[in-house]
């Protein structure tokens, strides 16, 4: 076995079960995730249900840290500004 | 005038040239704002490196403009792209260094402190069968790109530095990974391990 792969820690096993279990055949990709995340936060600030395309920002952000911590900057923002 | 009353794609497009420049100055600001409020506290963000993460993302939302949709508001849209350009930037100086040869194997930074041992995880016969497929998996089943992209994510690496050391963009290198994650997820599905089995193993 590939010592990249012999090397994979319990945590990191665990982080791919968690992304395969997150994982669904139609995804957006980070750009996508971008153009719609403004849309998703505004819903979350006021505890509103989103939509079905919305919901794909959530499933992108759960399996994307980088989204994710964008997000919750914007999130920090528009929590600031209320 | 208040921020939410200004119709900023159409102030932003004014052919006035004195309005285009005020609405240009007041979305500046509005950037500048949010970033230090995003950015405050951590060290490495000084006053000159908010004004360049406003200026550049100012720019990059102008440039942009005709992708609004005005589904939310646009100082919200306008923060979003704002905050990829500034954290873009923090998590490509952090990350600057690291090389492809370490992404791939044996680099001793990667080096990981506990190896993975299938007891190490729980008795539980079905958990060890999951790990051992899984990792089969990824042995056989991924390319040398998706395998090492993989393992950069796990790594907790930057997407835009492992799509850079990858040769690929961005949204190339999203789709490399999400066919990645398909193939390990067929490959449990043909096992006949379960998105039950999954969860209940890992306590998801
Ligand atoms: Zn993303």
């Amino acid at each position: 076995m590939r010592p990249e792969v012999q090397r994979l820690t319990r945590e990191q096993v665990g982080g791919i079960v968690k992304m395969l279990s997150l994982t669904t055949d139609r995804e957006f990709n980070c750009g996508e995730c971008l153009q719609h995340v403004s849309e998703f936060a505004e819903c979350q600030l006021v505890s509103q249900p989103v939509g079905e395309v919305i919901a794909k920002v959530e499933q992108h952000l759960a399996l994307c840290p980088e989204c994710r911590e964008e997000y919750e900057a914007l999130m920090k923002i528009l929590k600031a500004g209320q | 005038m208040t921020q939410n009353e200004i119709n900023w794609p159409a102030a932003l497009r004014a052919t006035d040239s004195g309005e285009q420049a005020a609405a240009v100055r007041a979305l500046h600001d509005v950037l500048h704002t949010g970033l230090r409020i995003a950015l405050t506290g951590r060290s490495e963000v000084s006053e000159a490196h908010l004004e360049d993460f406003a200026q550049e993302s100012l720019l990059r939302v102008l440039d942009r403009l005709d992708q609004f949709q005005g589904r939310s508001k646009f100082t919200t849209w306008a923060q979003a792209i704002a905050l990829n350009v500034a954290f873009t930037e923090l998590r490509r100086k952090r990350w600057q260094d690291v090389s492809l040869d370490a992404l791939m194997a044996d680099g001793e930074q990667m080096t990981e402190p506990t190896m993975i041992a299938d007891d190490a995880l729980g008795a539980e016969e079905d958990r060890t069968r999951l790990v051992a497929t899984l990792r089969h998996a990824i042995e056989n089943d991924l390319t040398p790109k998706q395998r090492a992209a993989m393992l950069g994510e796990l790594r907790e690496m930057p997407f835009d530095q492992i799509v850079e050391l990858l040769g690929t963009s961005r949204s190339a290198g999203y789709k490399m990974l999400h066919d990645a994650r398909r193939a390990l997820k067929q490959r449990l599905h043909a096992a006949g391990i379960t998105g039950a089995d999954i969860q209940n193993a890992f306590n998801l």
